[in-house]
């Protein structure tokens, strides 16, 4: 079930009653364990099925590593591990992608092949449960930490319903140890969480849904020209919705989770206010983009093996990440054009050791990193190179003959959120929100917070879900 | 002790306590609520997150949450009251999917309605009920042409029943499609979409009046009098016309025939929207679309009948102005008649039958409840007489072939 529906607030409901009472804690844990099958299994039953197999193939994966007294036999258990995951995210997410390009290639050598349509479901959340259950074995493989002491405690972490489908994406150090003590979240952390809940829902159902979805739409999904103007407003927009919905379910799955006492990662930082695209990354996505650097970009070599494998390994690592976002060659441009922005980052910075830019420079350059960041979301949003090239020349002031899109009201909403969503991530650029909620009255948390729940409702959203499950 | 999966059991690995509470601050970020991420830690385990309540008294903050959240919401339910609206049920999918799946629970020699807005607002389903001895399903959707749900029938051997074929003509024959998701909503639909709607239909819809996507936000922002960008008129959307109850039978509202400014601004709307835009297909296009549909309607029609399914296209009223345009850019005899002679099935064209004229719709297009009580009636007699008569024989007399 997704955050923002009804079904969602009674279940949640039922979850917290369930979780206050005076249970033992490892009933308690059984309930949030069914809990969560019930939260997967709401969009598609059979599916729980690849949720066990990817859990249970991890467990013993982990317990045979241990065992292993040899380093062939752990390298076999790890390969199990990455084999079974990996196969199972190719099959169900790849596995037209990858026929489709292979027809194209029998094509262009002159063999007509006309594979049978594939017409497989992709199972909701299935990229980010397995680089969660992977992450696990990995761990352990990396001898960073010893498997979990009992499989009720690793299964919940894999399935615990706040993270299940669209992350953050959590280790199970973060999670496994706080499944191991009696937890129950104090009173202040139940309505911060509720306050947390109500943030992300109003980024999601509010800003994303309501406003900037459909500008996006009106362009990236419509057979007409844009014009700079209306290309540009398209994508700030786009910009806008990705960050309000992914961030927003994000800091939903947070406040969930510290409603039942549980602590998550953060997942962004304001990351719209990066200097530079290494910074962007520590500020986007942060439990992917550090997943992939430890479990993919390290091991490929990382740093320590000289300049030119460096920047292949940066390369691999962003084009495999953008391909982890969807079977689509716009998903691996748009890595490939990030890990493209972040050499050249890396060259300049090598170059320029001793450059310490002014504060306007320092502002501009942020601008910069922004507008970069926003061609790449041409790549994300355009479901094929034609229309990102349409686009693109569009917000170059390339296309000829073209009639507005947009009306005033749509290029006002993108300028008013996304201008104020931009700002608000330089204020907040290093601060946290609780420092500045420690600081504001007390009145104004609770107008702000009434505020945001009050649009919430009368925005009347229609349950859409977010744009992450797809991935 | 300590986590059996803890980093702080992993030499070499983050100090003990860090991994439990990790609160060193990253670089740059300068306040006491300041904690590290994985970004700030690479290549280690990650600790248990830091996770911080900010001092602030959050009992009483929610309370006055809860406070003003009820009068803010009160006071929209107050005013879309004062404006007219009462509470009624969404037009949703799910909605529809309950309608739609009574054909598969064992009703599906059952009469069903599919076509626009005009099906479902002006064929009142108590009334047919009430001649006929049985309450159609109603499957019509707003804006939205019949023909992709009246493919799903063909396609379902458990339908057997009969098929009352709305024909609004500027949708049917240009297959536009406003509400066109229904039936893959209806094979998809997750327990957790059943449920929702299920509780929405009990907890949500009979109490609020303003759950109504006339209502939301957005909506109700983007209908404000903004200044024109030049070279882009915007057309008015079309607002809250009726109400439906929980079988999906609809009425239009009393406030399009009763409120003046109302009544002017729905006709306002018809008006603007009628009128030629740069966006419109050229005439061949439009030609080429309306021959498509035709032959899309045939290819069903025949697989329905096929079966032993009852089809009969009904061209809907309309007047004014509407009325107007949809002659002229839907000629009856290059649509209508083309559309039964290559279907071979039975039609009621409303101007054919004295019976069927002179209701009085307030927008030109759809009828107020009374006029729509009268004409579910007038039309039913007519579809017995002619078409559907008890007997099980029906008689094609005023098809085209036949005219």
């Amino acid at each position: 079930m997704v955050f923002n529906s009804l079904t969602f607030i009674v279940f949640f409901a039922c979850v917290l009653g369930l979780h206050s009472l005076p249970l033992r804690w490892t009933t308690k844990k059984i309930n949030l364990l069914v809990a969560s099958y019930l939260f997967y299994a709401a969009w598609n039953p059979p599916f729980v099925i690849l949720l066990w197999v990817s859990t249970v193939v991890d467990w013993y994966a982990a317990q045979g590593l241990v065992k292993a007294q040899r380093q062939t036999a752990r390298h076999a258990w790890m390969l199990l591990s990455v084999v079974a995951n990996l196969g199972m995210l190719g099959y169900f997410k790849y596995g037209q992608f990858l026929l489709d390009n292979f027809t194209a290639l029998m094509s262009a050598i002159g063999i007509a092949y006309h594979p049978a349509h594939y017409d497989i479901v992709l199972p909701v959340g299935i990229s980010f449960y397995t680089f969660a259950t992977m992450s696990y074995t990995l761990d352990v493989y990396l001898r960073r930490a010893l498997p979990a002491r009992n499989f009720l405690d690793y299964a919940l972490f894999v399935t615990f319903f706040p993270h299940l489908v669209a992350g953050p994406i959590m280790r199970p150090t973060e999670l496994v140890p706080q499944f191991e003590q009696t937890r129950r979240a104090t009173a202040d952390q139940l309505r911060f969480g509720l306050a947390l809940m109500t943030l992300g829902l109003f980024n999601k159902i509010v800003l994303a849904d309501s406003f900037l979805s459909t500008v996006a739409e009106r362009v990236y999904d419509s057979d007409r020209i844009p014009g700079a103007l209306d290309a540009w407003a398209a994508t700030f927009a786009f910009s806008g919705q990705i960050f309000c919905d992914f961030a927003g379910y994000s800091t939903t799955a947070i406040g969930a989770a510290l409603c039942l006492g549980f602590a998550m990662p953060d997942n962004f930082r304001f990351p719209y206010a990066a200097v530079g695209f290494s910074d962007f990354w520590r500020r986007w996505h942060i439990t992917l983009s550090s997943w992939l650097r430890d479990y993919l970009y390290i091991p490929l070599g990382g740093n320590r093996h000289g300049a030119r494998r460096t920047y292949l390994a940066l390369m691999v690592t962003m084009l495999l990440g953008g391909l982890w976002h969807g079977a689509n060659w716009t998903f691996v441009a748009w890595g490939g054009l990030h890990g493209l922005y972040l050499s050249v980052e890396r060259i300049l910075r090598a170059r320029f050791t001793s450059y310490r830019p002014g504060p306007v420079v320092f502002v501009l350059l942020g601008l910069l990193t922004y507008t970069l960041v926003n061609i790449t979301w041409v790549f994300f949003r355009a479901k094929t190179f034609s229309k990102a090239w349409i686009v693109l020349r569009g917000m170059a002031g390339q296309n000829a003959a073209t009639r507005p899109i947009l009306a005033t009201f749509s290029l006002l909403s993108v300028a008013a959120i996304v201008g104020a969503l931009v700002v608000t991530h330089w204020l907040m650029r290093s601060r946290t929100l609780e420092s500045v909620l420690a600081r504001t009255p007390a009145a104004a948390v609770a107008v702000v917070w009434a505020l945001m729940a009050f649009a919430i409702v009368i925005a009347q959203g229609a349950g859409s879900a977010f744009i992450y499950f797809q991935f | 002790m300590p986590s059996s999966i803890s980093s702080s059991e992993v030499p070499g690995g983050v100090p003990d306590g860090a991994a439990q509470r990790d609160t060193r601050v990253p670089s740059g970020v300068h306040d006491r609520y300041a904690r590290q991420t994985a970004a700030d830690r690479p290549g280690v385990a990650q600790p248990v997150p830091v996770r911080p309540v900010p001092v602030q008294p959050w009992g009483r903050i929610l309370l006055g949450v809860l406070a003003l959240l009820a009068l803010l919401v009160g006071g929209w339910e107050g005013y879309w009251r004062n404006f007219g609206v009462k509470p009624a049920y969404s037009n949703t999918y799910g909605l529809w999917a309950i309608q739609r799946r009574r054909i598969d629970a064992g009703e599906g020699n059952a009469t069903v309605l599919v076509g626009a807005s005009r099906v479902y607002y002006d064929i009142q389903l108590p009334v047919w009920e009430r001649l006929d001895g049985h309450r159609p399903i109603q499957l019509a959707f707003e804006g939205t042409s019949p023909l992709a749900y009246l493919e799903d029938l063909a396609a379902d051997p458990k339908f057997t029943g009969r098929v009352f074929v709305g024909v609004e003509p500027d949708l049917f024959f240009t297959g536009h499609e406003f509400r066109g998701g229904a039936v893959r909503y209806t094979r998809k639909e997750s327990p957790s979409q059943y449920i929702g709607q299920w509780l929405s239909m009990r907890l949500i819809e009979p109490f609020l009046a303003f759950d109504d996507p006339d209502f939301a936000l957005a909506t109700v922002l983007e209908r404000q009098p903004w200044p024109e960008r030049p070279g882009k008129h915007v057309f008015p959307e079309p607002r809250k016309l009726g109400y439906r109850e929980a079988d999906r039978n609809s009425y239009v509202w009393d406030k399009v025939a009763d409120d003046p400014e109302y009544h002017a601004l729905w006709q306002r709307i018809w008006h603007e929207n009628l009128q030629p835009s740069p966006d419109d297909p050229t005439p061949e296009e439009a030609l080429k679309t309306e021959r498509v549909q035709i032959a899309r309607a045939a290819s069903v029609v025949a697989k329905l009948r096929a079966r032993g399914v009852k089809v009969l296209f009904v061209r809907m009223p309309s007047s004014g102005e509407y009325l107007a345009y949809e002659n002229s850019s839907f000629p009856r005899a290059r649509a209508w008649d083309k559309l039964l002679a290559a279907s071979r099935a039975p039609g009621i064209y409303f101007e054919d039958y004295s019976e069927l004229q002179g209701y009085y719709m307030p927008e030109w297009s759809h009828m107020t409840r009374t006029e729509a009580e009268r004409f579910t009636a007038a039309l039913y007699r007519v579809i017995i007489r002619d078409f559907w008569r008890p007997d099980g024989g029906s008689s094609t007399a005023r098809t085209t072939a036949a005219r």
